[in-house]
């Protein structure tokens, strides 16, 4: 079994503690679930079946954060399984300080970063950040048929797109626009500025910006 | 109020201001900029709208039931969670 310590509490870069994100937007994006503190109660005093409801109860939220940062559902079911199987270990730490989501989705972003830095993989790619691309100027769009995007995405065209980002870019975004992290936890979580976590995200969004314009393009085309 | 294309150097100079913009803005953006570019209000938009969208893009899929099947099986062979946590030295 892998030894990936990725707590929150003892991740390789600190990050900002989730209790420092503001009460409302960790209620927003992590709303508290009925059972379930009293499943974390019975799963702290080792109750298997209790740990197991939890699995339940968060196993998709794991699961597609883990896919949306990885592009690969075999690795996302692998780091899955990791981040709960460290939930089984530090479960006995929580202290109920933040949300248990919160803090249940800090360790499993955690484990996915440890698992591209064992894979040598730049969470921010050098290439993405010094290479003037085609974001970089200035936007012309003189002629297009149609100014706006307003209204005409879908979920599922939009969850393609992110999918077709550059793994750096689709980081941030995740876990900026999707996760709801702010710039400075994005930076502890990376390793980067903050004003390369803003800039990364400028970055992808311009990217999807594109690549929804021409989806919508061709299916105005059909 | 007249939308007019600007020069592509006022459009450049906006935009390399937008991640902060956005970041100190969020989706309210107020920029003299704005009033009179079509294309840029266009992209703030756009971008407003992405954002947003991906606010409500919800956890869809679920993880295979092999995954709990090799949590379960590992379990089998961890201490239990409150040994865990007596050896992180926690109370």
């Amino acid at each position: 079994m892998r030894t990936t310590d990725a707590s929150p509490a003892s991740g390789p870069a600190q990050p900002l503690a989730a209790e420092a994100r503001p009460i409302q937007q960790q209620q927003r994006r992590n709303p508290p679930i009925a059972g379930e503190l009293n499943a974390i109660a019975l799963a702290q005093a080792g109750d298997g079946a209790s740990f197991e409801i939890l699995y339940n109860m968060h196993k998709r939220r794991v699961y597609s954060l883990c896919l949306r940062m990885l592009g690969n559902v075999a690795e996302a079911e692998d780091l899955t399984q990791e981040a709960f199987l460290q939930l089984h270990r530090k479960i006995g730490t929580f202290r109920g300080d933040s949300a248990f989501s919160t803090w249940l989705h800090r360790m499993a972003v955690n484990v996915v970063l440890m698992h591209l830095r064992k894979k040598g993989l730049p969470l921010v790619s050098l290439e993405e950040t010094l290479e003037p691309t085609q974001e970089d100027g200035p936007r012309k769009d003189f002629g297009t048929r149609d100014l706006t995007l307003s209204g005409s995405i879908d979920r599922v065209t939009l969850e393609r797109a992110v999918q077709e980002l550059p793994p750096g870019y689709r980081m941030v975004f995740v876990l900026h626009d999707v996760e709801g992290y702010e710039h400075n936890e994005i930076a502890g979580m990376l390793g980067c500025s903050i004003g390369n976590s803003k800039s990364q995200l400028h970055k992808a969004r311009m990217r999807l910006r594109s690549l929804l314009r021409e989806s919508a393009d061709g299916r105005a085309d059909a | 109020m007249t939308m007019t294309t600007n020069t592509p150097q006022e459009c450049s100079e906006f935009q390399q201001q937008l991640p902060d913009f956005f970041d100190s803005g969020g989706d309210r953006i107020e920029h003299p900029h704005l009033n009179t570019c079509a294309n840029c209000s266009a992209l703030v938009r756009d971008l407003n709208y992405i954002a947003t969208q991906a606010k409500l893009l919800m956890p869809i899929h679920d993880p295979s039931p092999a995954v709990w099947e090799n949590i379960s099986h590992a379990l089998g062979k961890e201490p239990t969670a409150r040994r865990a946590s007596e050896d992180d030295g926690a109370p």
